[in-house]
């Protein structure tokens, strides 16, 4: 039987995004010289850019999913409507027109390209976002109001160092947890 | 100025006021939400009639099978355009001030899709027949016409209701984690389910905003496209007062003027009935009614360009058609549409008038009365002066016609209201966001500010 590996955090609370980022630079610092942090994570009430370039680069290229899904609504929507213009050519009365007409398949194949663009965007998206996922048993509400959260992932033999330096970058609140 | 107080705003009091409204509506809520509800009956009993009894009690016969049921079909889809397309515009513009309202913007369009849906079905009078309209396999020998615009408008309006109701939930992610986090009972259910597991990671925010704008960026030329369709209805045909090239940008400039107008409208009635004093406030009113007021002037220049390109195209069944436009047995609706959607939006003109959200009620109302007549004018008046001189009669909405017209306008609102009970109407994380920037951009002018000054005194100092 496979043994699953405990993992353990720790978690610290701030009121403002200056604390985060200064405890994130620290952390940075303390892992290049010493390399005991696996991983950072930050949690927070609205998005923050100079922060999270703070934590790495984060490869999302969820512009590639609506791309690709944009082409593909465009050639499936084509040839949707070629091909039911093809099916109904022997039923339907063509009154001298083409069987397969530009101007109007051309707009089938345009909403299907915003359609399969907007749904294939939205995969990117939960792919990337990890959605749908269950909440954290130690998930922290006070991280949708007004705190930003650092979880910071750890050997537990790190912990004081750790600890030390989230709490020298003025934490509200600092916890051990293991999941 | 209640704009500038708005980044003095604690993010936990956003969250709190924004819940409450969740909760605790003013009584008026239940008043309009009850009014509303009725009307829906009145509704639902006209159209149970219709279906007993034909179209005919709908006062609609050969030629006028396009009047009411479709004027208020192009309504309902050009009230749903501003909603969406504004809230993708504005978020690409980095527009900020879009923040407090752009949620139930969002959700206007969604409501007003499905307003606009139930007319094709209503107008059929075949309701069992419906699915007609939609491409389906053919073994019942149907045959949906790629060639025509109404098939268009099948594809435009699903994608469009499916991207707009899409682009509502995905912005409302976040918010429904801090519902979520405050519910209890079926709330916190519903929320759970909707909110993903949505946790405020930073690989979900990135995801989150990279999602946002690509999703606008989709759906700008989407909203585009279905009005641009849904003119196509009319200019495709070969009726006097229907074939004009202009019709679809001139379209889609009346959708955004309704659509801005009924914004302005929800604005004030939610801001009252939720007690959103402190989000939507006079200064964001003042800029919605500057938008408005741009995009009227748009209109009207597109509004005199068709009279002025029927005037001078020597058509003479076009000239006839408009000479009757004004004089004919149609002028009163007219006459009055152009008082309601060229004249009165000049009242905005005023800063006074754009910061008083009643005076804003009333001009937005007026201005939607103007734009529903501007549907009509276009729908009905070409049909009572065809080429055939038996069919060059007025006719007029009926009782069951009008029943039904004012029962969209309660079923809208309806739904729009249980929306805005159910889901946070303002949106708790781009506010947050919004006084953030305020708040590190003021400092920073401060700072600037200060800096200047020092550099000011030092010069002068070492003049001296």
């Amino acid at each position: 039987m496979r043994r699953i590996r405990k993992k353990h955090f720790l978690f610290a609370t701030y009121d403002d995004f200056e604390k985060a980022k200064e405890v994130v630079g620290e952390l940075n610092a303390l892992d290049d010289k010493e390399d005991i942090i696996e991983n950072i994570e930050l949690y927070s009430p609205i998005e923050h850019p100079e922060v999270n370039d703070m934590l790495g680069e984060f490869h999302q290229p969820i512009q590639r999913f609506s791309f690709f899904g944009g082409i593909t609504g465009t050639v499936l929507g084509f040839i949707f409507a070629a091909g039911v213009g093809q099916s109904m050519f022997t039923v339907q009365p063509q009154g001298g027109k083409s069987v397969i007409t530009f101007p109007p398949d051309i707009v089938i194949a345009y909403e299907m390209t915003i359609l399969l663009g907007v749904l294939s965007t939205i995969a990117g998206f939960l792919i990337y976002a990890g959605l749908p996922r269950r909440v954290k048993s130690y998930y922290d509400h006070t991280v949708g109001v007004d705190q930003i959260g650092i979880e910071v992932e750890t050997d537990p033999k790190n912990n004081e160092k750790i600890r030390a330096t989230l709490e020298s970058c003025g934490a509200i609140e600092v916890r051990e947890l293991t999941s | 100025m209640s704009d500038f107080k708005m980044k003095d705003i604690e993010w936990a009091k956003i969250n709190e006021d924004v819940l409450a409204s969740l909760e605790s509506p003013r009584k008026a809520f239940w008043i309009v939400l009850a009014v509303c509800f009725a009307l829906v009956l009145c509704g639902v009993a006209a159209e149970i009639y219709q279906y007993n009894m034909g179209l005919g009690v709908a006062l609609m016969n050969n030629p006028h099978y396009w009047q009411t049921y479709i004027s208020n079909f192009v309504f309902w889809i050009g009230m749903s355009h501003s909603g969406t397309l504004l809230s993708a515009i504005l978020l690409l513009t980095h527009a900020d001030w879009r923040k407090p309202i752009y949620r139930f913007a969002e959700a206007m369009t969604f409501f007003s899709i499905a307003t606009a849906a139930i007319f094709p079905v209503i107008h059929i009078g075949r309701v069992w027949d419906m699915y007609w309209v939609l491409p389906y396999p053919n073994q019942h020998a149907i045959w949906p016409n790629f060639r025509s615009p109404l098939l268009w408008d099948a594809f435009a309006i699903t994608t469009y209701a499916t991207s707009s109701a899409l682009f509502l939930y995905i912005g409302m992610i976040p918010d429904l984690a801090i519902c979520r986090d405050k519910a209890k009972g079926w709330r916190k259910k519903l929320y759970t389910a909707m909110s993903l597991g949505w946790m405020g990671r930073a690989t979900e925010w990135i995801a989150f905003q990279k999602t946002y704008v690509l999703m606008a960026c989709f759906l700008v030329p989407l909203a585009v496209s279905v009005h641009s369709i849904v003119a196509s209805d009319f200019a495709m045909s070969m009726m006097p007062g229907w074939h004009v090239t202009s019709f679809p940008p001139y379209f889609v400039a009346g959708a955004l003027y309704s659509g801005c107008a009924a914004i302005i409208t929800l604005f004030v009635l939610l801001r009252y009935l939720f007690k959103f004093e402190a989000y939507m406030t006079p200064e964001i009113m003042d800029k919605t009614a500057r938008l408005t007021f741009a995009i009227a002037m748009a209109w009207n220049f597109l509004n005199l360009s068709e009279y002025a390109s029927i005037w001078y195209s020597n058509d003479m069944f076009e000239h006839e058609m408009l000479i009757d436009k004004f004089t004919g047995p149609y002028a009163g609706i007219v006459w009055t549409m152009l008082f309601c959607a060229t004249v009165v939006p000049f009242a905005m003109a005023w800063k006074k008038v754009r910061v008083n959200m009643w005076a804003m009620f009333v001009i937005s109302l007026l201005i939607q009365l103007g734009m529903w007549l501007e549907r009509f004018q276009i729908v009905s008046p070409p049909l009572a002066s065809n080429h055939e001189p038996w069919t060059q009669v007025a006719v007029w909405p009926g009782l069951v016609q009008m029943t039904i017209t004012a029962a969209s306008f309660g079923w809208f609102t309806m739904l729009f209201l249980i929306f805005c009970k159910v889901f946070p109407s303002v949106s708790m994380y781009e506010v947050k966001e919004m006084v953030y920037h305020r708040n590190k951009h003021g400092k920073k002018k401060l700072q600037d500010l200060d800096k200047i000054k020092d550099d000011m005194i030092k010069t002068e100092e070492g003049l001296s």
